[in-house]
């Protein structure tokens, strides 16, 4: 079996405070895996040490058998980690083309960018991605123009254009209106089996829509895995809960 | 959605090229060499402009020492006209040094480049025209790229990167100031001699020198424009807006801002030596801090996001300044003036004349848009 | 050599004090407020003509001009605010650009005597050229005690700097006011919605920095040549204090201005002035490419 995702004992010491610790878990390739923990458990840690944003204390993180621990934030996104963030965070000042544009150059070298055209592989996935995303509409308009939902949509866009094999999703439903969440959830469905995709959420609903299998973290350290009924089922996890009012 | 914005584009193009025809036709219309040699040097100051536009607008870095890049230009192609002007050759030698030199020189030291005054033999390969004209723009980029390096691999950003580039440019202001034997300090490189291209020899006072100034300046301006329209144009205004975004897309940030820091820099750089052509002179002043930031008051004015816009904007004020400065109180009057205009430009009009300019095609498109579709 | 020492030390903590009370000013507006005033300078050079005109006019002396410079600054200060920078809170950039119309704008009025030299009529102790402010006899003449050349006038700008920075801590750490400063601070919407009038509380923290560039103009005045036009190095200095110290932090722009007034004037009995500035500059870029934050800064804004 291929895992997409391995983390290995990874810890992160904020001056004795271990917002992560030894922290071990394996993603399959093509899983989709939800990620559930009380506030301060370590979700966001997590992921800001697997995209590069925070250096961590000790452990590694490997893509696809790669070890990519210790490369800059540019360097594992291009190793394949797409990253979206809680508030979204899109180019504001470009439009919506523009902002997909940027994401599907599949070549990071200034030099190598000094030209107009795109290819037509890159055309096509752009194209591809505003009928996922629904954005055919508002184009030409500056993305700092979007509703909150399209801004997510967005950003969700510009990481498929991205072509990142392995999706970190910090919650990706925060602020959305029923329709909306449902609609992100229906994103996320097709993303399914061709990205590898993790999900920080908070929204039962929405996770019981989307979810296989679950991993819950306390305090920094792993504390249950397995579907959806067996965390439910948990006692140790419903122990952690119990402070948060248990899972909703 | 069909391509409603096309307007603005349209009138883009349109500026670009009325704005070539009238600097490329102007000789036609004047006798006046002195007018022209003056609307050549603000046609450099375009060239700053353009310069500051593009860090500021299209990186969202702003570098308040631009004025840096433009003196070390001036400085390195002075030192080759230097030597290159009658003042330099010493009772019919002919072998060149400048005449400052002679006169600060203790009693008794050799009349030669090499050890007149200490340090003066890094005069000496200015001696070719050529090495000049390439430590002019070389100089800057090097500069540049070892200043921006730092700056940005350390990922200082926003009002550190102007306390930065402001206190450098005092810094190189200073030295430049007390290597006085090799620089003559204050007063700075003056009686120089003319440049030579081809056989062609660019007496200031002539068209060919406004040709070259003026061609120089549509050329890089081109140039520039197809820059910031590139794909790594585009991605650099990305990082301006979120640069983590763009690093979690995979571009390394700060080799981007990095390169444009550097094209921003050799541009200054080569309008520093254009200056030095037209102007006869390279002095201390290019580097306060009060010229690097007129150059930032020109692209605000003209528009902080339009390379066109900050041309226009440098050429407009500085015009308005020249035919005002004919009396002395008229003049400080209008540093008033320029003060109380550039408060309300940033106070009311953020993105200047050409911000102006868009809306207003914009409101004209779709007021005809509108117009037709009640129509059809 | 001992007595020369302390000679050079004495003068280089003379100019960290100026720097200090400079730097003091424009740490509260750009710390509390996220505004950097280019206009700091002008404000500063404000004060030394209220020290020339009142001297001129009113006959005030020394002792009696420092408040009045206070006041006069402080009240040119809370125009600028009031008129132009409230409205550009968040645009830190901005702030910069239209407060540096803003200094070019004083300078002018100086200069051009608020506009009357057009209509042919000059007011003494205004205009282009320079002006001298005289300051008590007894402030003047050198003494020596100990072998030690006492000079007093330093002596009395070092005092001076210590109260009104000890003045300064008391208000931002020991008044309520202060408290709701240091709120504003950290974050202005918070602090709006604990109901902290931010508005009422930004213009007069304003007023305060401005009023204290006023004094530092008046003790430069002292023993500098008054020029409508001196704001404009003084504004840099203070900055790149503000900056190395760590913006909000008030022992931070203190320790800063102690050792940049310190290297500069050690380095200038050593080599020379502009090399002495310049060796400013180099360690401030240092510095600064080192801690972005400032020695003693925390991340805010």
């Amino acid at each position: 079996m291929s895992f997409a995702l391995t983390v290995d004992g990874l810890t992160v010491d904020f001056n004795g405070f271990k917002a992560v610790d030894n922290f071990t878990t394996t993603i399959e390739m093509g899983e989709l895996r939800v990620i559930l923990g009380p506030n301060g458990a370590g979700k966001t840690t997590l992921m800001d040490l697997i995209s590069g944003k925070t250096t961590s204390t000790s452990g590694e993180v490997k893509l696809f058998g790669r070890e990519i621990t210790r490369l800059s934030e540019h360097q594992i996104a291009r190793a394949g980690i797409g990253r979206k963030f809680q508030i979204p965070s899109i180019f504001r000042d470009l439009s919506v083309i523009q902002n997909l544009e940027v994401s599907a150059s599949g070549e990071p070298s200034v030099f190598k960018n000094l030209k107009y055209s795109i290819t037509r592989e890159e055309k096509q996935k752009i194209e591809e991605v505003i009928e996922l995303t629904d954005l055919s509409d508002v184009l030409k308009s500056s993305a700092g123009d979007l509703s909150h939902g399209q801004m997510q949509w967005l950003e969700l866009g510009m990481l498929i254009t991205q072509d990142a094999k392995v999706i970190l999703l910090d919650e990706p439903t925060a602020g959305m209106t029923k329709q909306e969440t449902m609609k992100t959830a229906d994103i996320i469905k097709k993303l399914k089996g061709k990205h590898t995709i993790l999900v920080v959420e908070h929204d039962m609903a929405f996770v019981r829509d989307i979810a296989e299998r679950i991993t819950v973290m306390h305090l920094g350290k792993l504390l249950a895995e397995g579907d959806i009924d067996t965390i439910e089922k948990d006692e140790a996890v419903r122990e952690a809960y119990l402070g948060s009012g248990g899972i909703h | 959605m069909i391509e409603n914005r096309s307007l603005a584009q349209k009138l883009d193009w349109a500026v670009y090229i009325t704005f070539f025809v009238v600097v490329l036709c102007l000789p036609l219309l004047t006798d006046d060499v002195f007018w022209l040699n003056r609307i050549s040097k603000f046609l450099v100051f375009g060239l700053l402009g353009l310069a500051i536009a593009l860090s500021w607008g299209y990186a969202g870095v702003l570098n308040l020492g631009q004025g840096l890049f433009f003196g070390l230009g001036a400085y390195m192609f002075a030192m080759s006209l230097k030597l290159k002007s009658g003042t330099s050759l010493q009772q019919g030698s002919d072998k060149p040094v400048p005449d400052f030199m002679v006169w600060n020189a203790e009693p008794g030291s050799p009349t030669e480049l090499c050890c007149i005054v200490p340090g003066s033999w890094l005069w000496l390969p200015f001696q070719s025209q050529t090495f000049g004209m390439i430590m002019a723009v070389a100089l800057p980029i090097l500069v540049a790229f070892v200043v921006g390096s730092a700056i940005f691999r350390l990922r200082v950003s926003g009002v550190y990167v102007a306390i930065i580039t402001l206190a450098l440019v005092l810094l190189v202001r200073l030295l430049i100031i007390d290597a006085q034997p090799i620089t003559n300090g204050f007063n700075g490189l003056t009686d120089l001699g003319w440049l030579n291209l081809f056989g062609v020899e660019f007496d200031p006072y002539m068209y060919e020198t406004y040709y070259l100034v003026a061609v120089s300046c549509c050329v890089i301006m081109l140039a520039a424009r197809w820059l910031v329209s590139t794909r790594a144009g585009l991605i650099l205004q990305s990082t301006r807006d979120d640069a983590n975004r763009s690093r979690y897309l995979g571009y390394d940030v700060a080799a981007y801002q990095i390169f444009f820091f550097v094209v921003s820099a050799a541009i200054a750089g080569f309008a520093g030596m254009l200056y030095v052509v037209a102007a006869e002179f390279a002095s201390p002043t290019f580097l306060d801090i009060s010229f690097s930031i007129s150059m930032v008051v020109w692209a605000a004015v003209g528009g902080r996001s339009s390379l066109i816009g900050a041309v226009i904007g440098a050429v407009l004020i500085n015009s308005i300044e020249a035919s005002v400065s004919e009396t002395e109180i008229f003049k400080e009057a209008w540093k008033l003036i320029i003060g109380v205009i550039f408060i309300f430009v940033v106070l009311l009009l953020p993105r200047g004349i050409a911000g102006v300019a868009r809306d207003f095609a914009r409101w004209l498109e779709d007021s005809y848009l509108q117009s037709t579709s009640k129509r059809g | 050599m001992v007595h020369r020492m302390a000679n050079i030390l004495f003068i280089g903590l003379s100019l960290s004090s100026i720097l200090l009370l400079i730097a003091l000013g424009l740490s509260i507006t750009y710390g509390a407020m996220g505004v950097i005033n280019m206009a700091h300078g002008e404000l500063v050079m404000i004060g030394a003509y209220t020290a020339v005109l009142s001297g001129l006019y009113l006959n005030l002396n020394l002792f009696l001009a420092l408040p009045l410079a206070f006041l006069v600054s402080a009240g040119v200060g809370l125009a600028v605010e009031r008129v132009i920078i409230r409205q550009l809170y968040g645009r830190i950039i901005d702030t910069l650009l239209a407060t540096w119309g803003v200094a070019i704008l004083l300078q002018q009025l100086i200069r051009l005597e608020f506009g009357l030299s057009f209509f042919g009529i000059h007011v003494d102790g205004l205009g282009p050229g320079f002006q001298s402010f005289p300051i008590p006899a007894f402030l003047s003449e050198n003494f020596d005690i100990l072998g030690f050349t006492v000079q007093p006038y330093r002596s009395f700008i070092i005092v001076l700097t210590i109260a009104l920075t000890f003045l300064t801590w008391f208000l931002m750490y020991r008044t309520s006011l202060g408290t709701q400063v240091r709120a504003i601070m950290r974050n202005p919407q918070m602090a709006a919605a604990c109901g902290i009038d931010v508005n009422r509380i930004s213009a007069w923290t304003f007023a305060y920095g401005s009023g204290l560039a006023g004094v530092a103009g008046v003790l430069l005045a002292g023993f500098k040549a008054v020029l409508p036009n001196m704001g404009e190095s003084v504004v840099v200095d203070g900055f790149l204090v503000v900056v190395v110290g760590g913006v909000g932090s008030l022992f931070g722009t203190l320790l800063s201005a102690a050792v940049l007034g310190q290297i500069n004037g050690v380095f200038a009995i050593l080599t020379n002035d502009i090399v002495a500035r310049a060796i400013v500059f180099g360690v401030v870029i240092f510095l600064i490419l080192l801690r972005p934050n400032g020695l003693f800064g925390f991340k805010s804004r």
